[in-house]
């Protein structure tokens, strides 16, 4: 191979790869075109049969809530600050093992389990360590937050 | 009759497309390359081709990896990223062999790259250590904020007597300012979802219009952005403290919905900026930045420099201003295609490996391969804040840190191609993903990986 062969070679090897980088430039506006025929939005959670739901009517200052979140409610459910409880509540007077939300089959129930600052049902203060029945479409209040008790035990 | 395929799909065709696309730029970007430099030395013009290839290809494979394991994990979404991080690290590799030949270019694939390549697929087979951070969010800021502290103490002092360098004993030296900026994006990230709607919800209302929050929630992010500034003023590092100012502004703005904190924080640091300005002309202690505005006003000033009230028979032009006339100069012999790779002489810019590896890429590659480098920022830019606004509005802590990251990354780019162009007053930070520079490349691959990590979050659908 003589030298001035390599120069050409190597001057057409500088375009190819300008070239090449522009390529991938323009393949990734294909690949931003192809995005605009996407829906895109947050992975859906698999829906777990659930007895009944809580909806969020007021979320206090847990910033993982917002008005009108659901949550999902088994035949026991504790409700507390405390990793360990099923449904773990950020609002700042959630005491460590706040209440305790129960289906017998029939209602629901409530009972509170010392808390701090209480639980009230219907704006009724529970008694600690009281289960009070809950209505379905009832308005419970722990802390800051408060909630809509939904049935889906039908 | 075909069943309809659920669950998520893998739209990552174009992603192997144009790794394949990048990775045949980084194979022959490299023969370019070695064959050019042999050329110059008139020796046999293909003898270190296959050595060159080596690293090419190592890129190459591990991209393609981390490819493979988005499409195991079913990913949907983000099929530019990664791409897009490959030809800026291509690119940035090929200038590092150019400047600092194979040693440097192994350096940092192995101080930078195969480490943050390993965090970025662990990120993505376990999405839930973002979660991990957010827990432990106060002891990471307690280290990040330990970490430049005791450079500032205990640093090496290089050569500009500037303490950047943490050395324990025998591991490779830490350049803390880099841990710090990242460090600040989740302080900040964790504090704002933690206190955001409490202070908008209690701030007091000013002149009717105005509200102002309680002092309170201004004064734990305030203490960290301060004491981390201190620190690296002390390692008279003030590029860092430009991108944390950034970050901290940034980020209350995107966090709070009350405006007032981040005019508050610009104020804060448009007076510090001026404060700085003033000291430096009338009081002679911040001689670095004085030195850096008369070299940005004037490159090739025949004043003086004062050392301590003592004339230092240097002149402007041959102290500050000199990097910046290299890289004008590199700029000019660059042209609109470059001097072609091996045929420029990059080396004449001081510090071009790190700082100034955007006038080598000019120089050598030409202004058409740097208009590519900037677009394909703005494109990563663009698509981590894109992930941040689609995730969902209850996730303020993934959101703030996506936005941190990219406040992070463009400030490093603005700051530093400004310099290099003598558009803005010289600063020292590193390019994320070209500069050489172990840690730097670790923790912005991290914050890739962090990117990838909350994308699977997503889910795409056709219409």
């Amino acid at each position: 191979m003589d030298w001035i062969s390599l120069n050409t070679l190597l001057f057409a090897g500088k375009w190819l790869l300008i070239g090449l980088i522009y390529l991938a430039l323009f393949v990734v506006l294909i690949a931003v075109r192809r995005e605009m025929f996407l829906r895109v939005g947050k992975k859906e959670l698999p829906v777990v049969s659930a007895l009944g739901r809580l909806k969020v009517v007021q979320p206090g200052s847990d910033v993982r809530l917002h008005a009108g979140s659901l949550l999902n409610l088994d035949s026991e459910t504790a409700l507390g600050a405390a990793p360990d409880n099923d449904l773990v509540l950020g609002d700042r007077f959630i005491s460590g093992h706040h209440a305790r939300l129960h289906w017998d089959g029939s209602s629901w129930w409530l009972e509170d389990l010392g808390s701090t600052n209480g639980s009230m049902v219907n704006h009724n203060l529970c008694l600690p360590h009281t289960p009070q029945p809950v209505p379905t479409g009832g308005l419970i209040q722990v802390g800051d937050m408060s909630f809509e008790l939904q049935d889906l035990s039908s | 009759m075909v069943a309809k395929k659920s669950g998520a799909r893998p739209w990552r065709g174009m992603e192997a497309l144009l790794l394949v696309i990048v990775t045949a730029i980084g194979v022959l970007g490299f023969t370019l390359l070695a064959v050019g430099i042999q050329v110059q030395l008139k020796q046999n013009p293909l003898a270190t081709v296959p050595a060159a290839l080596l690293p090419a290809l190592l890129v190459g494979a591990s991209f393609a990896g981390i490819h493979i394991l988005l499409r195991v994990r079913r990913v949907a979404l983000e099929p530019i990223l990664l791409p897009a991080v490959e030809l800026l690290l291509t690119i940035g590799l090929l200038m590092i062999w150019r400047l600092r030949g194979s040693s440097g270019v192994w350096q940092q694939l192995l101080r930078g790259f195969i480490p943050g390549m390993l965090l970025i697929a662990a990120l993505i087979l376990r999405p839930h250590w973002i979660e991990l951070v957010r827990r432990w969010a106060i002891p990471i800021s307690l280290f990040g904020l330990a970490l430049p502290i005791a450079t500032a103490l205990f640093g090496v002092t290089d050569e500009t007597g500037a303490r950047l360098a943490l050395k324990l004993g025998p591991l490779p030296a830490i350049q803390a300012s880099e841990i710090i900026k990242v460090v600040l994006v989740i302080f900040l990230a964790w504090y704002i979802e933690r206190e955001g709607r409490e202070a908008t919800g209690r701030a007091r209302p000013l002149f009717g219009w105005l509200r102002l929050p309680t002092l309170r929630y201004l004064i734990p992010g305030t203490l960290f952005v301060g004491l981390a500034t201190l620190a690296l003023v002390a390692m008279s590092d003030f590029g860092a403290v430009l991108i944390l100012g950034a970050i901290f502004i940034g980020m209350l703005y995107a966090g709070f919905e009350t405006r007032i904190f981040a005019a508050i924080a610009a104020l804060g640091l448009v007076l510090a900026l001026l404060m700085g300005v003033v000291l430096s002309f009338t009081w002679q202690v911040p001689t670095v930045i004085q030195y850096r505005f008369l070299a940005f006003r004037d490159p090739w000033s025949s004043q003086q420099i004062e050392l301590n009230g003592q004339p230092s028979g240097v002149t402007i032009s041959e102290g500050p201003g000199y990097q910046i006339q290299q890289s004008v100069y590199a700029l000019i012999a660059g042209g609109v295609t470059g001097t072609g790779l091996g045929f420029g002489s990059p080396e004449y810019v001081p510090l071009a490996q790190s700082d100034f590896i955007f006038a080598a890429i000019l120089e050598e590659m030409g202004a058409v391969v740097g208009i590519a480098v900037l677009i394909l920022f703005a494109i990563l830019l663009l698509r981590i804040l894109r992930i941040a606004l689609l995730l969902p509005p209850q996730q303020v802590f993934e959101r703030l840190l996506l936005t941190g990251i990219a406040i992070h990354l463009f400030t490093q780019v603005f700051v530093m191609v400004g310099g290099t162009l003598n558009l803005l007053p010289l600063t020292g930070v590193t390019i994320p993903f070209l500069s050489l520079g172990g840690v730097a490349l670790l923790v912005n691959l991290a914050e890739i990986g962090v990117a990838l990590a909350l994308a699977q979050r997503l889910e795409a659908e056709p219409l």
